[in-house]
């Protein structure tokens, strides 16, 4: 259930729009005396959930990483637009976690008030209903938290996916697992396009590699048990328990493993295992050996580690997620990186980001369609509370602990 | 599937169902029993939640005292907002139904204000925190301990008010109160008092609830709703006003649930829970537990 505001609907003159009228009217008079020093700002717009169920993965992996970015960029004398440095406006609203909101939001932002440049909004179900709108638009839509298959079959030359696709995710996994000479599987999985994406792409990985699905089963998401699923699960003793699931389902799901002494050799969640919170919850012991969606740490590069370090500074100890949060912010430093070489023409900072391979904290991306190609598939694991990189070889921080230790 | 595994499916659901019951019983005086369809019941228990998570994690006290601070906290808090909202409502709504509507929609009021008030403060993102989460072992099936501590309260709970509410003049006070408010009144009982303090321990008990959640659960301030949905299928099936009906509702629900999830799959949960309910309100609208001749 969400708030409607009944304010939003009534035309006319309310004492509150009054007020704001005059305070506009006011402020307007007073700015230009100030900003004709100055540089016009660069205009930014999104919209953000801050209030509903959204928001648990919004304010982890996403909104920081903007602030964040703006106020880096503002401190360094503004953003670099071709050669001119202007201040960063960041004009942001709460999606109230509904994609009518956001697309209202991204309609105004575009449409009317004709802002420079937008930035996504948090998920696959916001992004896939606002990527249509940027691109009818034409404003380049570069997404770190949206995860679809379908979003890439869409083509839509203004959209970019940062975050590697189920493809080549579960790839990775299954590429781990039968290194491993794992032999069975147990699966359960959302029942949103998140989790069924997952698990469709999961099955195609599975196929011919010897590894065989002992149980599966779907879940909605807000589940509040899932012992009865684990406990025969639990019976069947399949070598690794793989869930694609979000981080409340991911915390459940660990505790009742634990709970119910379901301790496979492998086990693997999906969002959620890269947060802080995790390690929090379950405890740095507790969350020793647990494999998830992971793909950088601060060991990856010099700028993951200056960009963790930053973060955890500015949000008083609060770290970025080890999955998305990365992504994020590689998308602000490619978008940063284009509008320093074309300026704010959103045609040509569509093309220079389709056409360039990027270097970023996490390493190259470069984009075949809305496809971020260039990062691998990875695995990540909590070692002594770190969430490591363990698969592929080639970007791994830490060596994999092939036996998952007792839950603690 | 063996009787072990049965035996241990069928605890699940009931300790499931616990949790269920626990968070209808407050719901269940206020909505029951004095006619506030508290639709910020799920919001209030979030504020309990938030409480303990705070004093756990940041003062590191244990969760096992914020039971009783919980509820102290939230029934001062009830008492309050009674005073506000509620008492004037009582005054002016010329009868129970036209209470009863009105009520649901100052309710609705306080859930935005109790739930942006939980963004404000401690922003939106998922909380938790690790107790008591080791597993006992129940005959030969393993518990979390923080879970088997939940369905304790709830039982603990529910039986306490069941018998305070049939064998203590209070109790037997504000049954009467419920079934007609101008007789309580003539009879000597004091309904001024009692109104506030009802809603106050009802308050409470969602306190409670939210302080038992946090330990077993992640926390955000969206999550009440569903709790507040459940509790309200929970004490329809149960009968209003019945704590037992509660508890047996909670239960009921807890271990169909747990049972169908096993057989078929968890995201079919919602349409057994649904069918349930439906059945229930077919054969018995007035709720499984309810005598005939007896209203509250």
């Amino acid at each position: 259930m969400t708030a409607t505001r009944p304010e939003d609907d009534q035309p006319g003159l309310t004492r509150r729009s009054t007020l704001q009228g005059l305070a506009a009217g006011a402020a307007s008079l007073a700015v230009p005396m100030v900003a004709r020093a100055q540089q016009p700002p660069v205009r930014i717009g999104y919209a953000m959930a801050r209030t509903g169920p959204w928001t648990g993965g919004a304010q982890v992996s996403q909104e920081p990483n903007y602030l964040l970015w703006a106020e880096q960029q503002n401190a360094a004398g503004g953003l670099n637009v071709k050669g001119v440095k202007r201040p960063i406006e960041l004009i942001s609203s709460d999606d109230r976690s509904e994609v009518e909101t956001c697309v209202r939001t991204y309609e105004k932002l575009m449409g009317s008030d004709k802002v420079d440049l937008i930035l996504p909004p948090w998920g696959s179900n916001a992004n896939f209903a606002v990527a249509p709108l940027a691109n009818r638009y034409g404003y380049p839509l570069l997404a770190p938290t949206a995860l679809s298959r379908r979003l890439v079959e869409m083509k839509l030359p203004y959209f970019f996916l940062l975050l590697q696709q189920p493809a080549p995710m579960t790839g990775a996994l299954v590429d781990m697992l039968k290194n491993q000479g794992v032999k069975s599987v147990a699966v359960i999985y959302v029942d949103d396009l998140f989790g069924i994406e997952n698990y469709a792409a999961l099955k195609v990985s599975l196929a011919g590699s010897g590894i065989s699905i002992v149980e599966d089963k779907s879940y909605p998401a807000g589940v509040k048990d899932l012992s009865p699923v684990l406990r025969s699960i639990k019976d069947k003793n399949p070598d690794a328990f793989i869930g694609f699931t979000y981080p409340p389902d991911t915390i459940l799901a660990s505790k009742q493993a634990k709970e119910i002494g379901f301790n496979p050799k492998f086990f693997y969640a999906s969002v959620g295992t890269a947060f802080q919170l995790y390690r929090n919850v379950m405890t740095p012991a507790g969350a020793e050996g647990v494999l998830g969606m992971g793909s950088w740490n601060s060991k990856t590069s010099a700028g993951a580690k200056a960009y963790f370090d930053a973060h955890t500074k500015k949000f008083g100890g609060k770290e970025p997620d080890r999955w998305a949060s990365g992504a994020c912010w590689a998308s602000l430093e490619i978008l940063t990186n284009a509008v320093a070489k074309v300026g704010l023409d959103r045609k040509a900072i569509r093309d220079h980001v389709a056409a360039t391979e990027h270097s970023t904290i996490v390493g190259k991306i470069k984009f075949n369609g809305s496809e971020n190609v260039g990062t691998p598939g990875s695995v990540s694991q909590w070692q002594n509370g770190e969430f490591e990189v363990v698969w592929p070889k080639s970007v791994a921080t830490a060596n994999l602990v092939a036996q998952k230790p007792a839950w603690k | 599937m063996s009787a072990g595994a049965w035996l241990e499916l069928i605890t699940s659901g009931i300790i499931t169902g616990g949790i269920y019951a626990l968070v209808a019983l407050g719901l269940n005086l206020q909505y029951g029993l004095m006619r506030i369809l508290n639709i910020a019941h799920g919001e209030f228990m979030v504020l309990g939640a938030y409480l303990t998570w705070v004093a756990h994690t940041v003062w590191g006290i244990s969760p096992i005292v914020m039971i009783p601070v919980s509820f102290a906290a939230l029934a001062l808090l009830g008492v309050a907002v009674h005073w506000l909202c509620f008492r004037r409502l009582t005054q002016t709504s010329p009868n129970v139904d036209v209470f009863e509507a009105r009520s649901l929609m100052v309710a609705f009021g306080l859930m935005f204000l109790v739930q942006n008030f939980c963004s404000w403060v401690w922003g939106g993102e998922l909380r938790g925190y690790d107790y008591m989460t080791s597993p006992v072992t129940i005959g030969q099936a393993p518990f979390a301990g923080n879970k088997l501590l939940v369905f304790g309260m709830a039982l603990v709970i529910s039986l306490g008010l069941m018998l305070w509410l049939r064998q203590t003049l209070m109790g037997k006070g504000v049954r009467a109160l419920m079934q007609s408010g101008v007789g309580a009144r003539l009879v000597g009982i004091d309904t001024k008092r009692l109104h506030p303090w009802m809603f106050g321990i009802g308050l409470g008990l969602s306190g409670v609830a939210g302080c038992l959640l946090s330990m077993a659960y992640t926390i955000s301030p969206a999550m009440g709703e569903p709790y507040t949905v459940t509790a309200l299928i929970v004490i329809t099936l149960g009968g209003f006003g019945s704590m037992g009906g509660a508890l047996a509702g909670g239960l009921l629900l807890g271990v169909i649930e747990a049972i169908g999830m096993h057989f078929t799959s968890p995201s079919l949960k919602a349409l057994l829970s649904y069918a349930v309910f439906i059945g229930v309100l077919l054969l018995k609208p007035k709720g499984l537990f309810t005598r005939r001749t007896r209203e509250a």
